[in-house]
């Protein structure tokens, strides 16, 4: 009996990392309608599905609950943790529910360019160092009162307050007085200035191209989060977290915890009410293919692959969307490990990775091979550095120079030491697919792989303490390619690169962020790419795609690797 | 009877202390916290995030601290859900509730029914049926089991919604209400009960045939009575009593969520957000949670052991 | 009355226990759905044992131009999303899934068994202090503990295809208290039947009540919880992959074989990766109750007849 209850218990955990796995590694595409027959033969494996919009052929064939429900939109959300206010929640989900309401000052495109949002336009000093916001005419908050500078100056302040708890480290755009507010007794911070209703200037210390988006995120309201605000307490705020008052698309119902979070088109808003009326997250978990089905959600991602995409197409009703995350997926380096110190053995560990078949086999051209840190649908993406090849040969040559040499049992040795490596990371998903095909990958070169699967939350506490010599991972979306590369940087405290880098990369690193100027800064990501191909940081494994449905009764969905379906919420409408 | 339950309950505090001890260290020992798993925290940030939440403490003060806001009944504040334990336990744990005591009553009234039946028909047709239906339903995982169950009734059918508890977006109000939340339960009960129903069935068929055997069952019957009444009377009474140690185990079940059903029908219950809990680890939550079933189980430890005494008399002469 | 002619002969061959044992054993091969049991059990051991040595893909792995076929000539049900073949997998399975199954069995059958009968027997001090420790040990999480587990085995490096052996045993380890309480309230109210006043009045030793007059009553008990574990433990061993605990890819076990066919498309398009495992599952343990109701009938003549 108690075993059946250990066991019991064991299953729920067993479902929910497959869940996990369905969830998490959102990706795939596919143009051609006579469609990868997921994989056949080697020449099928290697078609990546093209980023495409594919319209439903059947609109008709829309289950009759979606119908009946008119002008609401549902969609799908996994549980959040309820705090709705900017910058507070701590649960990624939270972030959701808050873009419906909450639009930034300054939003970013599908390209991951910036462009105007609360804010019409922004002027960047000369010398990169002071931020000038223009707000768009007449903004209100969804309850109808004004949103001015001052709720900017608010918003920023209370991200310098000693007590702020939440995760935005505002610090990091060196705001001139910032410190002061936060660890002196400054009463305000110096660098924000007021200059009218509509317009703001910001003061910094330091050129940094992340600055503009760090100042341009949510505003909240000052007369509301700010009421009864002093300095060093915030705990008046925590009643206001599920009682939020935005400036965005739609304006927030209710919640029912566990089950769904209700808008209504917010009529305040400056593009416009949206035509749809009202909408719905719903709480669901993982992948949730049968309530798309059945018509109790207008739209839902799900994992890319070809077996979603066909699922899709066969409902009829479902307008296929196919897009490029930011993201991208890598097997982190152990920097620390001796093994590792020798940049011809990080390479050799590439080389000899059967990378293209593994990607094709789990994501059956849903997905493509990863060569820089940086995805395809970014401006600083480039196809001329790296190779997807797989030359277990010259991976074998790169061993030999760096030292391994074959052991009797096929195992390469240096200095009486074993070439055996331990790789971590969670179970299901990519993880399944992977080892087999490195397993028989690294035994054809000499390397043994020893595989330990574990949940995500113990394998960052494992690879924190360096246990591991190789790990899995992807990178949550990547708002700008400086994301993608910040964590190289020696004075990063990303323990997962612990002990990558020199001075070199550095100031590679450093190069892309000195200028405001795209077109230098995507020279200076080239620069560092090439730069870290010499000396590669992680193995490269994918840029997944994801691959989402939506009810052809609702048009105006058109989600992208950036901002997901945020950006398309004020299109939503009713079919004709 | 009254000092044997007064002793009872006084051994429940060791125990419980002991349980308290045993959770807060375990939770303790698990890898990975809260505040490492978020990616995007700079380690500036992580280490006044640390102090801010009082994880710089050595685990022994944070544990008597734990404990003495426990014996104020205070069982923390959860860090996802940023409101007290309590609160996100009282806010999920009512409709896992009514499934499972829906399930419970379920599965006991229809185990009992096809224990006696198997037990009195042991190796007819229907009786090798019934055990072929339970172990296959035992040799199938859950997940795939509500999978099936899915597909099946809200899918094809259409005849019941695939998950939630409420219709979206509906504001019914009185009967309408209770109407919409039971048609939404009927699919996560069926699947709790097709999982539950295996082992109780056997437990009954098994303690049926040993009871059908005894020497009372024999005098009943010499004695003319009808059969009905020597089966219902005297064996499924018989059988019964050690079926009070079953019930016991299933009484903290009641509050303790069922994670997968939950998960694949989006029901809104405990057991879905312990499990989500557990991948942020939000350590307070669990802990609270964990020591909130102990309580549980311990109490219905001692109920089963009273009414064990209750029902059968001789026991407790004996002590 | 038959039975008490029964029950002289045997009390009166008791000195010699070797024919009791022919007895049972006699009374065992008679029964015809016990053997079936025990030869369809013979068929899945010698299957998963044998079987691999006969298969041409036992070394083959990976094949990304082969995944998902359906069942064929070459691969007689069908390749998996791998391409690797199903049946070899499904017989190298059986080896993994079968010991842990039955190790589990075995171990929680005995530990929570002898302890729920030392607790019920002896009562008194001897029975606070188990069920005391039963009911702490009951409230014990299970998550955290395999957390934990997972992270001290992988410190120690103990290696990956032992672990599933070593948490097994640790599960049974603290998983006792269910089982023990249930024999401890079955002896409670057995030592209140007649037949067990009656060895009181004729001064029986603690031992021969103990084996000869309790334990064939618990052993139905026993029976019943033994076979409800094992295909409990076959299939929750896949889960414990979740926490690095179960059996890793590239190596097969029923469990990860059904739960890798995870989606309604594969359970409706690709029936070849689940139905195997799970009517191997399914098989396992129905071969087993009817193996473990022949024993029951065997060694406890009452249950025979009606």
């Amino acid at each position: 009996m108690t075993l059946k209850k250990f066991v019991s218990a064991v299953g729920i955990i067993g479902l929910s990392a497959l869940l996990v796995a369905c969830g998490g590694g959102d990706s795939a595409t596919n143009t051609n309608e006579q469609n990868v027959a997921a994989g056949q033969s080697d020449g099928v494996q290697k078609i990546i599905v093209e980023d495409a919009f594919i319209p439903a052929e059947n609109p008709a064939a829309s289950p009759e609950i979606a119908v009946k429900r008119g002008d609401t939109v549902v969609v799908g959300l996994q549980e959040p943790g309820g705090v709705f206010t900017p910058y507070f929640n701590t649960s990624g989900y939270d972030g959701n529910v808050q873009s419906v309401m909450f639009e930034p000052l300054v939003d970013i495109n599908e390209k991951g360019e910036t462009v105007a949002g609360l804010a019409e336009k922004w002027d960047i000093s000369q010398d990169g160092l002071v931020y000038t916001f223009t707000l768009r005419e007449g903004l209100k908050f969804d309850d109808g009162t004004p949103l001015t500078a001052a709720d900017i100056e608010f918003t920023l302040t209370l991200l310098h307050d000693p007590a702020y708890a939440g995760n935005t480290d505002i610090t990091e755009a060196s705001i001139v007085g910032g410190l002061d507010y936060k660890n002196g007794d400054a009463a305000s911070v110096s660098g924000i200035k007021v200059i009218d209703e509509r317009t703001i200037e910001i003061a910094t210390d330091k050129v940094n191209a992340r600055t503009l988006r760090l100042l341009g995120g949510s505003v909240l309201k000052k007369d509301y989060y700010g009421n009864g605000y002093v300095k060093g307490n915030l705990d008046y705020l925590t009643p206001l977290h599920q009682k939020p008052i935005g400036a965005g698309p739609y304006r927030f119902v209710a919640y029912l915890p566990g089950q769904e979070i209700r808008y209504e088109a917010n009529e305040y808003y400056y593009g416009g009410a949206p035509k749809a009326k009202g909408f719905i997250y719903k709480t669901t978990v993982g992948d949730a293919q049968q309530f798309f089905q059945t018509g109790e959600l207008d739209y839902s991602a799900l994992a890319a692959n070809q077996d979603n995409f066909e699922f899709l197409q066969a409902l009829g009703f479902a307008d296929i969307n196919i897009y490029t995350s930011s993201a991208y997926s890598y097997m982190a380096f152990n920097h620390e490990k001796e093994v590792f110190k020798d940049p011809k053995v990080r390479q050799a560990f590439s080389l000899g990775l059967d990378r293209q078949t593994i990607i094709s086999t789990f994501y059956q051209g849903f997905a493509q091979v990863a060569n820089v840190p940086v995805s395809p649908t970014s401006w600083a993406y480039t196809a001329d550095v790296g190779s997807t090849a797989y030359d277990p040969e010259k991976a074998k040559a790169l061993l030999e120079e760096a030292g391994w040499v074959l052991g009797t049992d096929g195992i390469r040795e240096k200095d009486g030491k074993k070439l055996t490596v331990y790789y971590f990371t969670t179970a299901g998903g990519l993880g399944d697919t992977l080892i087999p095909i490195a397993k028989e990958n690294y035994k054809e070169i000499g390397i043994d792989l020893q595989v330990e699967q574990m949940d995500f939350n113990a394998l960052l506490a494992r690879v924190d303490k360096g246990d591991h010599d190789l790990a899995s991972f992807s990178t949550p979306m990547l708002p700008d390619p400086y994301n993608g590369v910040e964590s190289f940087h020696t004075k990063s405290t990303n323990s997962t690169f612990k002990g990558f880098g020199n001075e070199e990369i550095d100031a590679l690193i450093d190069a892309t962020v000195a200028t405001n100027d795209i077109a230098e800064r995507t020279a200076a990501f080239h620069e560092l790419y090439k730069a870290l191909d010499e000396n590669p940081p992680v193995i490269y494994m994918g840029y997944t795609k994801v691959l989402s449905g939506a009810n052809a009764r609702i048009e105006g969905f058109t989600p992208n690797g950036y901002r997901g379906i945020a950006s398309s919420l004020r299109n939503l409408r009713l079919a004709e | 009877m009254k000092g044997y339950v007064v002793k009872r309950l006084f051994y429940m505090i060791p125990t419980l202390f002991g349980a308290s001890i045993l959770i807060f260290f375990l939770y303790s020992l698990v890898p990975g916290n809260f505040i490492d798993a978020d990616q995007n925290l700079t380690a500036e940030r992580k280490a006044e995030l640390y102090e801010l939440h009082g994880y710089n403490e050595p685990v022994v003060i944070r544990y008597f601290i734990w404990l003495k806001n426990l014996l104020k009944g205070d069982l923390g504040y959860s860090l996802q859900f940023q409101l007290p334990v309590g609160e996100v336990i009282g806010n999920y744990i009512w409709s896992s509730f009514i499934v499972a005591l829906a399930s419970l009553i379920l599965t006991w009234f229809i185990a009992i029914l096809v224990g006696i039946v198997s037990a009195i028909r042991q190796y007819s047709i229907w009786d090798t049926f019934i055990t072929i239906i339970v172990f296959a339903a035992m040799a199938t995982p859950s997940f795939f089991l509500g999978l099936v169950i899915i597909k099946i009734f809200a899918v094809d059918l259409g005849w019941l919604p695939a998950g939630g508890m409420i219709s979206t977006g509906s504001n019914f109000t009185g009967w309408e209400y209770v109407k919409d939340v039971a048609e939404h339960m009927i699919l996560p009960v069926l699947v709790l009960t097709m999982l539950g129903i295996g082992g109780l069935t056997r437990y009954f068929r098994t303690n049926m045939l040993e009871v059908i055997k005894q020497d009372f069952m024999r005098t009943a019957r010499a004695k003319g009575l009808k059969e009905r009444v020597v089966i219902f009377k005297h064996g499924l009474r018989n059988a019964l009593l050690p079926a009070i140690t079953l019930f016991s185990f299933e009484l903290p079940a009641l509050f303790g969520g069922a994670i997968i059903t939950e998960q694949i029908f989006n029901w809104p219950g405990i057991g879905a957000i312990y499990m989500q809990a557990f991948s942020v680890r939000d350590y307070p939550l669990l802990m609270g949670f964990t020591m909130f079933i102990a309580v549980l189980t311990v109490l219905s430890n001692l109920l089963a052991d009273i009414l064990y005494g209750i029902a059968d008399p001789r026991v407790r002469v004996k002590k | 009355m038959e039975s008490s002619a029964v029950t002289l002969e045997k009390n009166k061959k008791l000195p010699r226990s070797s024919s009791l044992w022919r007895q049972i054993a006699r009374r065992f091969l008679q029964n015809k759905m016990s053997l079936i049991g025990l030869a369809f059990l013979i068929f899945i051991i010698l299957f998963s044992f044998i079987g691999p040595f006969f298969s041409p893909y036992v070394n083959l792995g990976v094949d990304p131009t082969n995944i998902n076929q359906s069942p064929s000539a070459q691969h007689w049900l069908g390749t998996d999303k791998l391409g690797r073949d199903v049946l070899t997998r499904l017989m190298l399975a059986g080896r993994i899934s079968l010991l842990v199954g039955l190790g589990a069995m075995v171990m929680s059958v005995v530990i929570g068994g002898v302890l729920g009968i030392i607790s019920g027997f002896y009562r008194g001090i001897v029975d606070q202090i188990i069920m005391r420790i039963a009911d702490v040990l009951m409230t014990l999480p299970g998550l955290p503990l395999l957390f934990i587990m997972a992270a001290i085995l992988s410190e120690w490096k103990v290696p990956t295809e032992y672990r599933i052996y070593i948490v097994m045993l640790m599960l049974s380890i603290v998983g006792w208290p269910g089982l023990a309480r249930l024999v401890r309230s079955q002896i409670l109210s057995l030592s209140e039947r007649q037949f067990m006043q009656a060895t009181e009045a004729l001064g029986l030793r603690d031992t021969r009540k103990l084996f000869k007059h309790l334990l064939p009553n618990i052993i139905p008990l026993l029976i019943v919880s033994g076979t409800l574990s094992v295909g409990g433990a076959i299939l929750s061993e896949s889960t414990l992959s979740f926490f690095g605990l179960g059996v890793v890819p590239p190596d097969a076990s029923w469990g990860n074989m059904i739960t890798s066919a995870n989606s309604l498309l594969d359970f409706q398009k690709r029936p070849w990766l689940w139905v195997p495992p799970g009517l191997a599952i399914f098989l396992t343990v129905i071969s087993i109750n009817l193996l473990g109701d022949g024993l029951r009938d065997a060694i406890d003549p009452n249950m025979r007849r009606r």
